[in-house]
């Protein structure tokens, strides 16, 4: 019992600690006008955990803050842009190493140990169609990578 | 790799913010979900054989269930009666079943289906279930975005049923339609965004062709229009509706629109 109840407060900070995104960056794809550009804004604004959205509306580019110590997956990024009619063309998200040990690295490049990385989504949804189908070649060794589970995120570092 | 991207999403769309909320059409892309679009649709069409004008009135919510399915309501009123009175409705609903979006395109396609009731008088071999005619339609729309241009284009099957037993569908009339239509719509303005708070300034052109099958009248309609977007919420079209060519009865083929629109975006 006394282990069960230590594995539950693990998990507990486990989830905690390693889930944390600070910042992401997405540009969306199929826009059409300030209207669409607003309707991804609005969506994005009313979620809980934001808590500012920047944007540009001449690269379609979403900068999104979180607040601090929220729990939230790329996914929530992907959905919400979807609900608003569009698709993800790019997600950059910002996060501490400890978070991005729970996604899956495509290259060899070590992860440096810091409070903020970033690092850029490869997974289907959050690459332009063409983009996942050159990607998928390139990276077929990874079986997770067209494993097609929606909680695996796989990564690769741009700075 | 950051910055490439963001480099190429520059380039690309500086030229890709186009349009494609058409007038008479509507396109394949649908309202966001858990978003409400309010409309006042006003329409001014000039009678042929008589003196004067029918004036319709079509206030229209339209809401998105989700990303890919949205319903849309819809009150006809008109002054055929001379005063205005309200005739019927219809139930619209969009089913968007394929997406390819891209940074510098997207191509879409959607089903759609319209279920109208109208109690007014059947007056014309036009079949029209927006306003005039009880009935249904159901089809297909594909939309296309390059650049800074939409070109959309539908194709659909309507069938008119009486119009209440007081107003039964004329025998004499071919009870069935085909319809297909064709849109171009440009963004002109603003060249370059600044913020949401810009008026948009778009023109389109739209093609609007009905073929009776039962005897092969056909009828084809030009429609220029202008639309402005402001503040990123409204939306204001003015339209012009001129008959091309027609082999087809119609009672009032040439007239004006104005359609009046506010988006609500994530309601609930």
């Amino acid at each position: 019992m006394k282990n069960i109840f230590i594995s539950f407060i693990l998990l507990f900070f486990a989830f905690e600690s390693n889930a944390q995104i600070i910042k992401a960056d997405i540009i969306a794809t199929g826009l059409t006008c300030s209207m669409c550009s607003k309707s991804i804004y609005k969506q994005l604004t009313s979620l809980p955990q934001v808590a500012s959205v920047d944007t540009d509306l001449n690269t379609n580019t979403f900068t999104v803050t979180m607040k601090p110590n929220t729990n939230v997956s790329p996914k929530i990024f992907k959905d919400n842009v979807e609900k608003a009619g569009f698709f993800i063309g790019s997600l950059v998200v910002t996060a501490g190493s400890k978070t991005l040990e729970n996604y899956i690295n495509v290259e060899k490049k070590q992860l440096p140990n810091s409070k903020q990385v970033q690092v850029q989504i490869l997974d289907k949804g959050f690459v332009t169609e063409k983009e996942f189908k050159k990607l998928a070649k390139k990276h077929k060794d990874i079986a997770s990578y067209s494993g097609g589970n929606e909680n695996d995120f796989h990564f690769k570092m741009t700075n | 790799m950051r910055v490439l991207y963001i480099c190429l999403a520059f380039l690309f769309t500086q030229f890709i913010f186009s349009q494609e909320l058409f007038v008479v059409t509507d396109p394949a892309s649908n309202i966001p979900a858990n978003s409400l679009s309010v409309r006042l649709g006003n329409s001014l069409f000039k009678e042929k054989f008589e003196n004067g004008y029918n004036y319709h009135l079509m206030p229209e919510v339209t809401y998105g269930l989700n990303k890919n399915l949205m319903f849309r309501g819809t009150a006809f009123i008109s002054n055929r009666e001379n005063n205005l009175v309200t005739e019927g409705g219809s139930l619209y609903s969009k089913y968007r079943f394929y997406s390819e979006d891209d940074l510098n395109s997207h191509f879409r396609m959607a089903a759609f289906g319209r279920y109208s009731f109208n109690n007014s008088d059947i007056h014309q071999e036009q079949i029209e279930t927006m306003g005039h005619n009880s009935g249904f339609e159901v089809g297909l729309v594909a939309t296309k975005l390059i650049h800074k241009v939409a070109i959309s284009s539908s194709l659909s099957f309507e069938k008119a049923l009486d119009n209440t037993s007081k107003n039964p569908f004329p025998n004499e009339l071919g009870s069935t339609a085909t319809n297909y239509t064709f849109s171009i719509g440009k963004l002109m303005y603003p060249k370059k965004y600044t913020s949401f708070k810009q008026t948009n300034i778009n023109l389109m052109l739209e093609l609007v062709a009905q073929t009776i099958n039962e005897n092969g009248h056909s009828s084809i309609d030009v429609v220029p229009a202008v639309q402005f977007i402001i503040n990123s919420q409204a939306r204001i079209d003015l339209a012009y509706r001129h008959e091309l060519m027609s082999s087809m009865f119609r009672t009032a083929p040439n007239g004006v629109y104005l359609n009046l629109e506010y988006n609500f975006y994530n309601l609930f």
